[in-house]
């Protein structure tokens, strides 16, 4: 085959000069043979066989390949050049390994989260399911064991029908050393046969550990097995205890399984049986599904039939959501639902970059060709076709790509690492977040690899062919008759479609793209500058938080609880560095519990399309000083509040308040009245006894909500919330506080200890981190364009010295140079932030979704980023226009 | 890359291919002596600049045609030889066949007809 003579041709080479050798010898041979003298006989025998030389060529031709031969030629010329250019080279492969870096580094994360399927058995089969309900503007929200009962009996388009716990758990592992406060999930025991996972060791759930009342038993995940079991192969079967019952470790799970949140240590059956409530409730709306569908049975086909059994089933249960209908959508389309719009934005803006990064290297080649035009005209004059000469100019955009592409992989590689230090991907903000798949997947394989060769070698066509199509046609005579130094300005003089040069429509297009990026991240800037000045409706600073989960074993009743937070914080507030505390069932972000107002005294409830409008909190009496939220009317609660038998009173925030009085503030005072309110026991009618001011508890994107509060001794909560006022860092009294819970109970963990300020800020992490990727890219974007400008305009001044020589001679003021090139940098500019404005106009709105309180056509932004822009590229085009304007006359005119 | 492909139609190559095979016919030779034996037997009519010999007898053995070995000369010297492989006689006895045709089909037109002569 071709290629294999092509690497032997040396040889065949060697042989072919061996056979005509041999050739000559005898036919001088013969020659003498026939009487002639030798060196007559030589020299006969050299005339018969012909050009050897030539015949040697065209064998050597026949073996190589013409293409690759050339290509070879032109690379090697192609270094040769570069190293003679350093600081073009430098430059070029610089702007190139930015843009093929940044792009390895998204699509990698690309393809981990969003291109490969999940790591299942046939994972497009995988289904979830939750309920929806159109009325109370509810979606993707949980369903009642029941529900899930029905579906299983009667539903056939499923394989099978698993269900988890909406709400992670917080179980505690005690027995040796500190008790170990771990994360859990609660799941349906056939959760691995409907994925189609086999545990790594051990069995997996039993169908009747599944049932009320079941053995207590847990699987645990593979880093926990390693971290604190030390990997023991024996470990399936020991018994631990975990919430302080004794459960037996059935087996543990693959490395890098997370389903269905990310970072779970234990996985424990029985999914509606959430400790954060007492039994009695177990049957509540508790549970998301997720099931796999039966060979050929199509998701329309699973989602008719969940209709008609949905609907079968609110007829027969008449519930507070028997409007509800259920969702099934793809579990891949679910998980990654979250992230998948940021991800392709962020690879739509790093895509940009490449483009404006390609523009900025084909104008340097564009320029560089330029003034090797001559160069080039001479080759074509020798000979060497149109062809030849974009091989030439091609192979030398190859060679900066490939230098550019490797760069770029190493660039890849170490941002990925950054990226994944900090990815939210892993650390979700919401505790119920389910996991992203993949998110602990990303790294530059063969296959990311590969596309990175692919962008490069696509790329080096991209900004190669551009240069090399207007220098492969010079104009021979013309180049050759101008002398050396004014020879570029033939071919320079040339104008493409529009009367614009070519380099000038690159410079038009890099400052479009980079104006729609510029554009994409002051509006995410904007938004988060208005998310931080949000009100939180109280002092974030100086607040510690910490999360107690109290285990249902041993925490099972009312007093028990009630009287271990009161303890906890009469000892925390002896603390010094403890200003105050309080304990409180949520905080702000942390996933509140809405429930519903049963009746207000002497007055009908509001009409509302969700009846439960009422957020739930329970708190210890320091909470309202501690947080530092302020008392509108009436008293906060006291010690006497928190006793059991005591009153029953309540407190309520202003949006409540406003909710039931719709006259608040003016009207009937709330403060005195009587209301009653449906959580897991009936109180029966609280006094109302003060109004507080409402505070953000969704996190600073969301809307206030309407919230009542209640003394801690009346719901005392399984999963609390310690907060701790500090004069100084809070995280310093981490210690103190943890050692105090250990005084209370020795088994007793903590986790999530942090200040208030990070509980709202991871609540952000998404948008700051793509706020701060479509910045960079941005910020990178907004450097090459004005680097493409500042090379256009000071190249056309170099050109143009000639020109200007005669207008200064023919009395052109300093002034008018400087404006006449300013004019021509501003001509440019202008045009491409018209076209970037018009580009984001169209862009922006698929980031509305990560925009807060600022409109994706936000018109002040739009207006600042184009008259930014053209300040920045004005001052880029002085120093050129500077420059002209000193051109002496008569030293460019000589 | 269209280099290894038999160049149908052109006449000359293929004839000198033909020639060459037709040599070897008789027994193994070397570059030289093919050379002479082709303008010994066209009764020196076909004057070959036997250079372009050496191309040919690559291109044949590329393709199979022949086969090459080192062997001694009639004067002990080095030299490389080119035999007939069964698949070069298959391919002469079809070139030959392809020529007579050829030959007769020119020949035909060539040959004044009795309309011309009249």
């Amino acid at each position: 085959m071709s290629w294999r003579r092509y690497f032997r041709r040396n040889r065949r080479d060697a042989e072919s000069a061996r056979d005509l050798e041999f050739y000559l010898e005898q036919e001088t041979a013969d020659n003498i043979a026939r009487g002639m003298a030798s060196d007559e006989a030589r020299a006969a025998a050299r005339r018969k066989l012909g050009n050897a030389t030539a015949v040697r060529e065209e064998i050597h031709r026949m073996n190589t390949i013409g293409f690759i031969d050339n290509f070879w030629r032109d690379a090697v010329y192609a270094l040769r050049s570069m190293r003679k250019n350093p600081v073009f080279t430098v430059t070029a492969v610089l702007t190139l390994a930015l843009g093929i870096g940044g792009n390895t580094a998204m699509f990698t994360v690309i393809r981990a989260v969003l291109l490969k399927p999940l790591e299942f058995r046939d994972p497009d089969r995988l289904v979830y399911y939750s309920m929806d309900n159109a009325r109370r503007n509810v979606h993707d929200t949980q369903f009642t064991p029941d529900r899930l009962t029905q579906m299983r009996a009667a539903a056939r388009s499923f394989a099978a029908l698993g269900a988890y716990g909406a709400n992670p758990e917080n179980p505690s592992l005690s027995g040796e050393g500190d008790p170990l406060s771990l994360r859990g999930a609660r799941v349906s025991a056939n959760f691995l046969d409907v994925l189609g996972v086999a545990p790594a060791l051990g069995r997996s759930f039993l169908p009747e550990e599944d049932a009320r009342g079941g053995p207590a038993v847990a699987m645990i995940g593979n880093d926990l097995w390693r971290r604190h079991f030390g990997a023991d192969p024996a470990i399936a079967g020991r018994t631990v205890t975990l919430d302080s019952t004794p459960t037996t470790i059935v087996g543990v799970l693959p490395a890098g399984f997370a389903f269905p949140f990310s970072g779970i240590d234990v996985w424990l059956p029985r999914p509606s049986e959430w400790s954060l409530l007492p039994p009695r409730f177990w049957g509540i709306s508790l549970l998301m599904g997720f099931g796999r569908l039966k060979p050929g049975v199509t998701l329309d086909q699973a989602r008719a039939e969940t209709t008609v059994l949905t609907e079968q089933y609110n007829r027969a249960h008449r519930t507070m959501d028997s409007d509800s209908t259920m969702r099934i959508v793809w579990l891949k389309d679910r998980l990654v639902s979250n992230v998948r719009g940021m991800l392709w934005m962020l690879f739509g803006a790093v895509g940009f970059v490449l483009l404006i990064a390609c523009a900025n290297v084909a104008g340097l080649l564009l320029a560089r060709a330029t003034s090797r035009s001559r160069e080039f005209a001479v080759r074509a004059a020798l000979g060497a076709g149109r062809s030849r000469l974009i091989g030439q100019l091609l192979a030398e955009s190859l060679v900066l790509a490939t230098a550019g592409g490797a760069l770029g992989a190493i660039f890849a590689k170490w941002s990925l690492s950054a990226l994944q230090s900090v990815s939210v991907l892993n650390q979700p903000a919401v505790s119920n977040a389910l996991y992203v798949p993949g998110a602990s997947g990303m790294r530059v394989d063969a296959m990311v690899l590969g596309f990175t060769i692919a962008l490069s070698l696509i790329t080096g066509v991209v900004f190669g062919l551009f240069p090399s199509l207007e220098m492969s046609r010079p104009d021979l005579a013309d180049v050759l008759r101008e002398s050396g130094v004014g020879a570029g300005r033939a071919s320079s003089g040339k104008r493409g479609t529009l009367g614009i040069s070519p380099r000038a429509l690159l410079v038009i297009g890099q400052v479009a793209l980079s104006v729609v990026l510029l554009i994409g991240a002051a509006l995410l800037m904007r938004s988060f500058a208005r998310l931080h000045s949000v009100n939180t409706g109280f002092q974030t600073s100086n607040l510690l938080t910490m999360k107690i989960a109290l285990p249902p074993s041993r925490y099972n009743t009312d007093p028990r609880r009630a009287a271990f937070f009161s303890d906890l914080v009469q000892r925390v507030e002896t603390l010094p560095g403890a200003r105050s505390a309080a304990v409180a069932m949520s905080l702000p972000t942390t996933r509140w519990i809405r429930t519903n107002i049963t009746s207000v005294q002497g007055q009908p409830l509001p009409e509302t399309n969700d009846p439960t409008f009422g957020v739930i909190q329970s708190v210890t009496p320091g909470y309202f000083r501690t947080l530092g939220i302020p008392l509108r009317r009436g008293r906060e609660f006291t010690a006497r509040d928190n006793m059991a038998g005591a009153p029953p009173v309540m407190m309520i925030n202003e949006s409540l308040a406003h909710l039931l009085w719709h006259d608040y503030p003016q009207g009937p005072n709330p403060v005195g009245q009587h209301i009653s309110e449906g959580y897991d026991k009936l109180v029966g009618m609280m006094e109302v006894v003060g109004i507080v001011a409402d505070i953000h508890e969704g996190g600073l994107a969301s809307d206030v909500v309407s919230e009542f509060y209640l003394p801690c001794v009346v719901h005392p909560p399984q999963n609390a919330y310690l907060v701790v006022r500090t004069p100084g860092d809070p995280l310093k009294l981490g210690n103190s506080v943890r050692s105090q819970v250990a005084a209370i109970d020795r088994d007793q963990s903590v986790s999530e200890i942090r200040t208030m300020e990070t509980v709202y800020e991871d609540t952000l992490g998404q948008r700051r981190l793509t706020m701060q990727l479509l910045g960079s890219f941005a910020g990178v974007a907004l450097v090459l364009a004005l680097i493409g400008l500042y090379g256009v305009i000071a190249y056309s001044v170099a050109q143009r010295t000639h020109e200007v020589g005669i207008r200064r001679a023919l009395g052109a003021q300093q002034g008018d140079i400087l404006k006449l090139v300013l004019g021509q940098g501003l001509g440019l500019t202008l045009a491409g932030v018209v076209l970037g404005i018009g580009g984001a106009f169209a862009l922006t709105r698929v980031m509305k979704t990560l925009l807060f309180q600022v409109s994706a056509t936000d018109p002040l932004t739009f207006a600042g980023i184009a008259l930014l822009f053209v300040i920045v590229a004005l001052a880029a085009s002085y120093i050129p226009a500077w420059r002209a304007s000193r051109i002496d006359p008569m030293a460019a005119l000589r | 890359m269209s280099k290894s492909k038999p160049p149908d139609g052109d006449l000359l190559q293929g004839t000198l291919d033909m020639l060459i095979l037709r040599t070897l016919l008789l027994g193994p030779a070397h570059g030289h002596s093919i050379a002479y034996s082709i303008e010994r037997r066209s009764s020196e009519i076909l004057q070959v600049e036997h250079g372009s010999l050496y191309p040919a007898l690559y291109r044949l053995e590329d393709r199979g045609w022949i086969a090459a070995f080192w062997g001694t000369s009639e004067n002990n010297r080095k030299a490389k030889y080119y035999r007939l492989t069964p698949a070069g006689k298959k391919q002469l006895i079809a070139e030959t066949d392809r020529w007579e045709r050829l030959a007769t089909g020119i020949s035909r037109i060539l040959r004044p007809t009795a309309e011309e002569r009249a």
